[in-house]
């Protein structure tokens, strides 16, 4: 025991242990040793689970693609077909569902890449201190809202705005084939547009954010304004970072059901640019990932619909698979080229 | 090289990229909260008492669409069901990616590539894999049996809907808990060897709890995505607005209730909105409020718990 | 209750501050005992960099041992072989034989546990996990001694915080974080929760590099007085230091060990010329 200058007490144990044996068996649990071959088999099973989902989805669909073949993508009507199919029918043509994907998208991402970049370049180089957290929980809460949402919001406020200000007064003169309303292209390209933002704005912002300084630099000491550093130096070098963005936006557009079903108009059609860009906006469309979502509880109990519908989710599943390994392959160039060695690309 | 960026406070040295990005970022912050005003303002005159504590009602008749009571239920067991599937494989692979896996082997690349496809798959799809899968004879005790005479299983329940969630957030989730787990300093890790602590312990007993606000937030991140979910839960739990059995609240009748089929705020918006069978926008409206509120409460859930794992245990 | 400079009590300042800046000789204790650990033609590299060339030393019982040398020169890779956390690196390869109290410590009937039971480790950095005081050192003391009744526990965690010389600081505040201890007293809460495990030898990489004089001066002082009842090796690049508080000293330059004898002699007669270089401070 020993007493220090200021009165502790030390108290003196047998501290070290007078024999030390390393053979000594230690109760290790069994937890030890069985524990990583649990988690492996988690990590494992969760990554092959997308096998899974192809499996059971092209398996249901191979009807129709037996039958068909390639002329289930290349022909049409099937709005009429859906109505026959109750009687027995059992041919499908989805042109016109594809080209309603197609079209949508594609005007979603013109939207939202627009506003996109105009919202990454705020957050990266323009909001004040105080704005640039906000700003970005605000988008963050875009990506938040719940899609039947967006659809009752652009059903009640986008489509009735359309209806009134954008259809002129004598369209049923010119567009015979169906109604013109407020439900069609237009609305479902500004309402997707919305959704599908946040997810570019998230990956470009990071991206330019990502840039090293010293190519900035650079550009400012040669003279440019920050504005010619932002797009002749800064974008060119996150391109790949923005490819990896706008696809990933896409894949999410491609994919939304629930709220192009409300304000699309839900009839397949292919909008007839004969008619005029306006005319072209302004007509209804349906989209594969709607054409499921509206059919879907009742197609169970028709086999020729169900394979039609699992039909369209093998064509969504493979543009979701093709999309997503783009947008891998673009972050990996992108984390090239900036000097990341890493294979996690997201 | 002399440096003279002056950041955003000085100009972009254009006033019409100036501009135009103000603008940009201004229609969008303008939308999101117009949005969100909008709901918070025609949904709140449908909430009221009856509202939230009737059932739907079947009917064609606007504005007679009844109340939330049984979708508020069915919002709250989905997501609970979906996380409580979910969050078990999403650690699990989670600690096995960021503790035991090696970027270099291949298997890496196959279980990353796996995640990656399948976060990016859309909903309807998995709402047809689900019905694909769950209405197989082996699963009826899932969900009940299909029509009369067929061997099918019925394929649509609360349980079935709950496992094709579970499945739809599964990625989401490890994600942002392997980016917690990394993110426990290696010093943790090291003392914690040095005792002579097993790795697998090292885990358990200091890495996780140290993660503990990361993994919340991944939690609350994956239940929000279940709770605002429609077309999964469309396909896979119906579009029925009542719940599969009377008395459903009932201890005794939770097996069957979960077997059942039901609604969820999503649907309930969904079927009653106008572009649906309901047609009654106001009931349309207040489920919709309802259903950003709850999202809402979790996004500021999640940012609470991302700042607070900065502040703790540095 | 913290050690800071400013509100140390000033009589036990000026001790402190005295016995720093005397020119004392070194310490003097008899160091012919016997070893507790042995290395011969030790070897180490990291993938192809090699770190370690041809070590072979011996750590004598119960003493202080000091690890000197320039930064890099692979004093602490060294030491981190003795309870081979080198082990998870993955790149390391190491050749020879260390035993510690006569069994090769890479053996293969060893455990791994046992092995890092008996042989504790101090970072340089304070890394006290993010629970209470309490529960950083009843972790520690449940993983080796298994199920205990709560009076035991208490009782483990006062003695190691008493070893320690941190109890009185901590005795009311055991449920706090150890986080929202200063650096100094994380730095002994590491000392204590190594020493709850009972090991035989300590090790202490650069354990006061990141710490102010007086906290420095008390664990100093906490090393010579556990040095009766513990092995202890300390890598530090403060000669200062080395000086005060060891009692065998172990030169390494580059990744081989130049010299190793009593501190008196190595310090005040060095053999090597690149000992009494580096001591001289014409490198550092």
């Amino acid at each position: 025991m020993t007493v220090r200058a200021d009165g502790a007490i030390l108290v003196a144990q047998p501290g070290a242990p007078s024999t030390i044996d390393l053979t000594e068996r230690v109760s290790s649990t069994a937890s030890d040793r069985f524990m990583p071959y649990l988690l492996g088999a988690a990590a494992i099973f969760s990554g092959l689970l997308v096998m899974f989902l192809i499996y059971f989805v092209v398996q249901r669909a191979w009807p129709v693609f037996h039958s068909e073949g390639l002329r289930f993508v290349t022909s049409g009507g099937w709005d009429t077909q859906l109505e026959d199919s109750w009687g027995g029918a059992s041919f499908f043509g989805v042109r016109e569902l594809i080209a309603g994907s197609v079209l949508s998208t594609l005007g979603a991402l013109l939207l939202s890449v627009v506003l996109g970049l105009g919202c990454a370049i705020f957050i990266s180089e323009l909001a004040p201190r105080w704005l640039k957290r906000p700003f970005e929980t605000v988008v963050q809460l875009l990506a938040g809202i719940p899609s039947v949402v967006f659809g009752l919001v652009g059903l009640m406020v986008v489509v009735p705005f359309i209806e009134s200000h954008l259809v002129p007064m004598n369209s049923g003169n010119v567009v015979t084939e169906i109604p013109i309303a407020g439900s069609c292209l237009l609305a479902a390209i500004i309402v997707v547009g919305f959704m599908i933002l946040p997810f570019f704005v998230t990956v470009a912002s990071d991206s330019l954010r990502a840039i090293p300084r010293s190519y900035i630099d650079g550009g400012l000491a040669l003279g440019m304004t920050r504005w010619r550093t932002i797009t002749r130096i800064q974008l060119p070098a996150a391109a790949p970072g923005l490819v990896a963005g706008i696809v990933l936006a896409a894949a999410r557009g491609v994919g939304e059901a629930i709220a192009i079903s409300m304000v699309a108009g839900a009839i397949a059609f292919i909008p007839n640019l004969a008619h005029g860009p306006l005319y072209a906006l302004l007509e209804p469309i349906r989209t594969m990932a709607a054409a499921i979502v509206e059919n879907g509880g009742e197609a169970m109990d028709v086999p020729a619909m169900a394979a039609a519908l699992f039909g369209l989710a093998s064509l969504l599943l493979l543009l979701s698979v093709v999309l997503s390994l783009v947008a891998r392959w673009s972050f990996g160039v992108f984390n090239r080229r900036m000097g990341v060695v890493s294979d996690r690309a997201l | 090289m002399l440096s003279i960026h002056g950041g955003g406070r000085h100009g972009l040295g254009s006033k019409v990229g100036t501009v135009l990005c103000w603008i940009a970022s201004i229609i969008v912050a303008a939308v999101c909260i117009s949005i969100i005003g909008y709901l918070l303002w025609k949904g709140g005159h449908s909430i009221n008492w009856r509202f939230l504590t009737s059932d739907p009602a079947a009917s064609l008749m606007e504005d007679a669409a009844g109340g939330v009571r049984t979708p508020m239920a069915g919002t709250a067991i989905l997501t609970l069901l979906s996380i409580a599937l979910a969050l078990p494989v999403a650690i699990g692979a989670a600690v096995y990616l960021a503790e035991y896996m090696n970027e270099r082997w291949w298997i890496t690349r196959i279980v990353r590539i796996g995640l990656e496809t399948l976060a990016s798959v859309p909903s309807v799809v998995f709402g047809m894999f689900g019905l694909s899968v769950f209405t197989l004879g082996t699963f009826k005790f899932l969900s009940g049996s299909g029509a009369e005479g067929s061997q099918a299983a019925f394929g649509r329940s609360f349980l079935v809907a709950s496992i094709v969630m579970a499945v739809h957030i599964l990625p989401f989730v490890i994600k942002v808990a392997e980016e917690a787990i990394r993110n426990v300093p290696a010093s943790l890790r090291q003392g914690a060897l040095a005792l002579g602590m097993t790795k697998w312990r090292t885990i358990s007993k200091v890495v996780l709890p140290a993660a503990r606000s990361g993994i919340a937030t991944a939690v609350v991140l994956g239940m929000g995505l279940a709770a605002g979910d429609t077309a999964i839960v469309w396909l896979t739990l119906g579009g029925s607005m009542t719940m599969g059995v009377d008395k459903w609240w009932q201890v005794g009748n939770w097996i069957a209730t979960l077997r059942g089929a039901g609604s969820t705020l999503t649907t309930f918006a969904y079927f009653n909105s106008p572009a649906g069978d309901g047609n009654s926008a106001g009931a349309a409206f207040g489920a919709a409020f309802l259903l950003v509120c709850i999202v809402l409460v979790f996004n500021l859930a999640a940012v609470v718990l991302f700042r607070r794992r900065n502040l703790n245990g540095r | 209750m913290s050690d800071s400079f400013l509100t140390a009590d000033s009589n036990e300042t000026f001790a402190i501050l005295e016995g720093m800046l005397s020119t004392s000789a070194p310490r003097v204790r008899s160091t012919d005992a016997p070893s507790v650990f042995e290395v011969k033609g030790l070897d180490v590299s990291y993938g192809k960099k090699r770190v370690l060339h041809d070590v072979s030393l011996d750590i004598p019982e119960k003493r202080i041992t000091a690890f000197i040398g320039p930064s890099g020169c692979g004093k602490s890779t060294a030491l981190r072989c003795l309870n081979r956390m080198n082990d998870e690196i993955p790149s390391f390869r190491m050749d020879g034989k260390i035993t510690l109290a006569g069994q090769d410590i890479r053996g293969k009937a060893v455990n791994l546990t046992a092995l890092r039971r008996s042989v504790g480790m101090v970072f340089q950095q304070p890394n006290p996990f993010p629970m209470s005081v309490y529960d950083n050192i009843a972790l520690a003391v449940r993983e080796h001694q298994g199920r205990m009744g709560k009076a035991e526990l208490d009782a483990v965690v006062e003695q190691a915080l008493r070893h320690a010389s941190l109890w009185d600081e901590v005795k009311d505040s055991l449920k706090d974080s150890a986080l929202s201890l200063s650096g100094g007293q994380q730095q002994r809460l590491c000392i204590a929760r190594a020493l709850a495990v009972k090991p035989a030898v300590i090790m202490l990489d650069e354990p006061c590099a990141s710490l102010d004089p007086i906290s420095t001066a008390r664990i100093e002082e906490l090393l010579l007085e556990l040095s009766t009842d513990y092995s202890i090796i300390i890598v530090t690049h403060n000669m200062a230091q080395a000086k005060r508080i060891s009692d065998k000293v172990a030169f390494f330059l580059m990744g081989r060990l130049i010299e190793m004898g009593d501190a008196l002699q190595v310090f005040e007669a060095p053999v090597r010329q690149e000992t009494a270089e580096y001591i001289r401070g014409a490198f550092g």
